[in-house]
């Protein structure tokens, strides 16, 4: 290593934040000079978000939003592991299911909603099917790649010591698969987020997504900026937290493959 | 693999099979059960399909819808790549911009239409705005890797053989970032089309989307049934469409990739 490259690993987090405070200085200065009421200045949002955030309400927001989350999660990482462990280790099955997977994963999920709405209704239960639609995508085609990876000599040996069916599902197929799974549901994390905020739009038992169009429709600039930025907190927390999970749970993986940091 | 997948995806007879299969049980499950008032017949959506699609109701929403796309996602485009390959081949760009992007990127795009709302107002300029905004980071990202993963050796020998910057950027670098662009491009599609269609769903402003509110609200089912599967085609139509011109233009790199990540 050069010396301009140890230079650069002490700079270079250095030089990111002072252009991230940099635009936040712009920012605020300019919302000051131009006083509109659509950019309202950085500390006022913050000021703002300081008294919104700690309320009962929107903690309630904040946790109906969660528990919806949790709940497709759960559903939809469960569907797509059991569907991409069928579809990974029968070769009929991928065949039968293939299309109808691939037309299913192409639909978005906004696409579903109404379906949803018409026999759900407005209420949570449609919110979770959603959110349990578009996350079980990554997740399944994951779990998929991932039993397809393992290797032939595996199959072979398995096939070899008459290791079949559910035993060589659980014990071969689904622990190979699971650093992959894993990285499925880190993107369904985020589909997740997305897809909570979407169905919130719409229908009774508000929720963070509802709060931040609720507040857009009465002006409330900085109450809309301030749920947006928590919103951005909590993905960044959920992301954060499943990556320490992650490492924790997998950490045999890590150990096997020589390469804990990834 | 991938050739191997893909010549089953074209041919996939018990798949396809399987699928009309499906179909035909939900027609006759719904009609045992008189499920009609919340789940439209599969022959009574693909008639009413066919009918607004020939009638021209259907085909000009998926006309303005199309037209977002594209145009959020060219602009998306444009700046994902220009400013991909400057904060690629940057240091110091690199090392100024990652905390402004990493704080931007992980904002969902679906959030911003009512920010887009305000400054922007009902109608296209906001479903092209956010539509642009969901699909700008993914093909920034992978520019930005597929820059700074340019070999390095065949940059020095470039270097070395006096060819100048413009022409190295055009001859060394975008060739080799353009398979991992590429990628970038056809992961952001779906992200975009969804983003679009919300955007319209939300905000009644035309398009596929708000005609999918709008039946919905009236309780035409088939109508609203009939918008759903043409979304879902529309995003398998776009992503097969992207695949294959990956496929014809990057050839050279499709071969350990998978066509399902």
């Amino acid at each position: 290593m050069d010396v301009s490259t140890t230079v650069g690993r002490v700079g270079r987090p250095l030089l990111g934040v002072a252009v991230f405070v940099g635009a936040l200085v712009i920012w605020e200065l300019w919302a000051r000079a131009e006083d509109s009421f659509l950019v309202p200045p950085m500390t006022e949002v913050l000021d703002r978000a300081w008294e919104v955030w700690p309320t009962a309400d929107f903690l309630t927001e904040v946790a109906a939003s969660l528990r919806r989350l949790a709940a497709g999660l759960v559903i939809g990482a469960a569907i797509g592991i059991t569907i991409g462990l069928l579809m990974g280790a029968s070769r009929s099955s991928r065949r039968g299911l293939e299309p109808l997977v691939e037309l299913l994963r192409a639909t978005p999920p906004i696409a579903i909603v109404p379906a949803f709405i018409v026999v759900l209704g407005f209420g949570d239960t449609m919110r979770i099917g959603v959110i349990a639609f578009g996350v079980c995508f990554p997740v399944l085609v994951h779990t998929f790649e991932g039993v397809r990876a393992v290797s032939p000599e595996v199959r072979d040996t398995a096939s070899m010591l008459h290791v079949g069916g559910a035993e060589r599902v659980f014990r071969i197929y689904l622990p190979a698969a699971l650093p992959s799974i894993a990285a499925g549901l880190r993107v369904a994390i985020s589909i997740g987020l997305v897809l909570v905020v979407l169905s919130e739009f719409v229908g009774e038992g508000g929720g963070l997504g509802h709060y931040i169009l609720d507040q857009q429709g009465q002006f409330n600039v900085p109450e809309m900026y301030a749920g947006i930025l928590f919103l951005g907190l909590v993905g960044y927390a959920l992301n954060r937290g499943f990556v320490l999970v992650e490492r924790r749970v997998l950490a045999w993986h890590y150990a096997a493959a020589g390469d804990p940091a990834r | 693999m991938e050739r191997a997948r893909n010549a089953v995806g074209r041919a996939n007879l018990p798949g396809w099979l399987f699928v009309v299969l499906l179909a035909v049980v939900a027609e006759l499950v719904i009609r045992q059960l008189d499920l009609e008032d919340s789940v439209a017949r599969p022959s009574e959506t693909v008639r009413t399909l066919t009918n607004e699609l020939s009638s021209g109701a259907l085909s000009s929403e998926i006309g303005a819808t199309l037209e977002r796309f594209a145009q959020g996602f060219a602009v998306a485009i444009v700046c994902g790549v220009v400013l991909g390959v400057l904060i690629g081949s940057s240091r110091t760009l690199g090392d100024a911009s990652f905390v402004v992007i990493e704080f931007l990127r992980p904002i969902p795009a679906i959030v911003l239409i009512p920010v887009a709302l305000l400054f922007l107002g009902l109608g296209t300029p906001t479903i092209r705005f956010v539509i642009a905004y969901a699909a700008v980071w993914p093909i920034l990202i992978n520019t930005l890797y597929g820059v700074r993963g340019a070999d390095r050796m065949l940059h020095d020998v470039a270097r070395t053989s006096g060819v100048g910057r413009t022409e190295r950027l055009v001859r060394v670098t975008l060739p080799s970032a353009l398979p991992s662009i590429a990628t970038g491009i056809r992961v952001s599609a779906p992200i975009a089309l969804l983003v679009g269609v919300t955007a319209e769903w939300v905000t009644f402003s035309g398009g596929i989307g708000s005609y999918m509110r709008q039946r919905q609200d009236a309780f035409e089912l088939p109508e609203m049934y009939a918008a759903i599967v043409l979304t879902a085609v529309l995003g398998y139509g776009i992503n097969l469409a992207l695949r294959t011109a990956e496929r014809r233009t990057v050839f050279w790199a499709g071969e350990e990739r998978s066509s399902w990540t």
